[in-house]
């Protein structure tokens, strides 16, 4: 098996807010980056089971099944339980934290406080590359 | 004289947000009014009609009275509790709100200002750079009113754990080199070499530390000092900062804690800043079990200062 070390890596981005899907798609794709998007929750689940991406940003709110179910859902699949899942969301109380890592979230960012720069650096490091 | 202003009923309702007829005081007052009228009544009726029927009913009267006044003034206070809390949640809903537009300008604005710039006129960057402060500084806001709503509902939630206070002040010192330097500030740090961990919420108390500092840099006019202190002393480690700055003036010393407090100084010599971030790093400080205060002289300067205590129980 020759594994290409050029080989894009694919991020799912599930975010409803489309001025904030195409910012995050031209800067990851400008970082080298493949990207998938969704628009909403069920989406999302649908492109994670069916293209198994090397990571997931997921936004909290979300039309049709928010966050929190699209993360029990994607980590109760056998097939894509080992997804890493970056929460990417505005909502900021500690609950909320503590409720997204207790279902198997990697990391949480709260998106108006983080540039894209720094989005791009924290997928780089779940991905260790 | 002192009574009849602390009765006036009209400043109480403007206060509470109620209309006059709400306003405790009025109601009381009312109350007051009647019981002494009933008074009188059963007095004067009780000279005519001397029998114990008539005493138990102006009784019964004069305790209905007492009874629906004060319901009343529960009712009202119930009221302006309410609508207090509802002012309260509206704040931490509007500020979510806005958070929607901030992060889709937050972004833009990077990528307009990194990866899109080829075609952009010097002047045009420049007009961009502006906008992205003007950017942060909103969403300086709108996190203080976050903040704030959250102090005011006690659901401002505290991390526990383990800090190192010299590290987070050399850390803050470094964020405010920059600004300090260009207005010709001087710090200084006075510390131990070492200082017992403390429990609290590291971030929280960066923000703390960094209110103190900027406030300092920023209060000094043209050239200035300031002076940083740190010692633990007391089951306490205690911070001290000085400047020699624009102090505060007398007449709005008993105001510096409160929200939106900006100084008349602060609006005159320009400085930017919420006016939230003494309130919000005060109620920062007392919720870690410590306290906050300071001294100030128009024209000399200013030193506040704040404890945190060593928690001997760092077991988590």
């Amino acid at each position: 098996m020759i594994f290409t070390s050029m080989e894009k890596k694919k991020i799912l981005i599930i975010e409803d807010d489309s001025i904030l899907q195409k910012a995050l798609q031209e800067f990851l794709i400008a970082e080298g980056f493949e990207t998938l998007s969704a628009l909403d929750g069920e989406e999302g689940v649908k492109i994670g089971k069916e293209k198994k991406p090397d990571l997931i940003l997921l936004d909290i709110i979300l039309p049709k099944m928010d966050g929190y179910e699209v993360l029990k859902a994607m980590k109760s699949d056998e097939s894509t339980k080992n997804i890493p899942i970056i929460l990417l969301t505005n909502l900021g109380s500690l609950n909320d934290v503590e409720k997204a890592l207790g279902l198997g979230a990697t990391t949480y960012l709260i998106k108006a406080d983080y540039k894209l720069e720094e989005v791009a650096k924290k997928i780089k490091e779940v991905l260790n590359i | 004289m002192g009574f009849i202003r602390k009765f006036n009923i009209k400043q109480e309702a403007e206060d509470l947000g109620v209309s006059v007829w709400q306003a405790p005081s009025f109601l009381f007052f009312l109350m007051g009014l009647f019981i002494i009228l009933v008074m009188v009544v059963i007095y004067f009726i009780s000279q005519f009609y001397d029998s114990p029927e008539v005493l138990v009913i102006s009784e019964s009267i004069v305790v209905v009275v007492i009874f629906s006044i004060g319901n009343s003034i529960i009712k009202s206070m119930e009221q302006i509790a309410r609508i207090n809390k509802m002012k309260s949640e509206f704040v931490t809903i509007a500020s979510h709100q806005l958070k929607t537009p901030l992060s889709q300008m937050n972004w833009e604005l990077e990528l307009l200002l990194s990866k899109n710039q080829s075609g952009l006129s010097e002047k045009q960057l420049e007009i961009a750079n502006t906008i992205r402060q003007s950017q942060e500084t909103m969403a300086r806001l709108v996190n203080d009113l976050l903040d704030v709503a959250r102090i005011d509902q006690g659901r401002l939630v505290l991390n526990k754990e383990k800090v190192d206070l010299l590290e987070i002040i050399d850390a803050v010192i470094n964020n405010n080199k920059i600004l300090a330097k260009s207005s010709n500030v001087e710090i200084s740090v006075i510390k131990p070499k070492k200082l017992p961990e403390i429990i609290g919420d590291k971030k929280r108390i960066a923000v703390v530390v960094d209110n103190l500092i900027s406030n300092a840099v920023k209060y000094i006019e043209e050239k200035g000092f300031v002076e940083i202190k740190v010692e633990e002393g007391d089951g306490k480690i205690n911070v001290y900062v000085k400047d020699n700055g624009v102090g505060i003036p007398d007449n709005q010393q008993n105001s510096v804690f409160q929200k939106f407090f900006r100084s008349n100084n602060a609006v005159r010599y320009q400085t930017e800043g919420t006016g939230l971030g003494l309130y919000i790093s005060k109620n920062i400080v007392e919720q870690l079990g410590g306290k906050m205060w300071f001294k100030s002289i128009e024209g000399i300067g200013s030193s506040f200062w704040f404890y945190l205590p060593i928690n001997n129980d760092v077991n988590r």
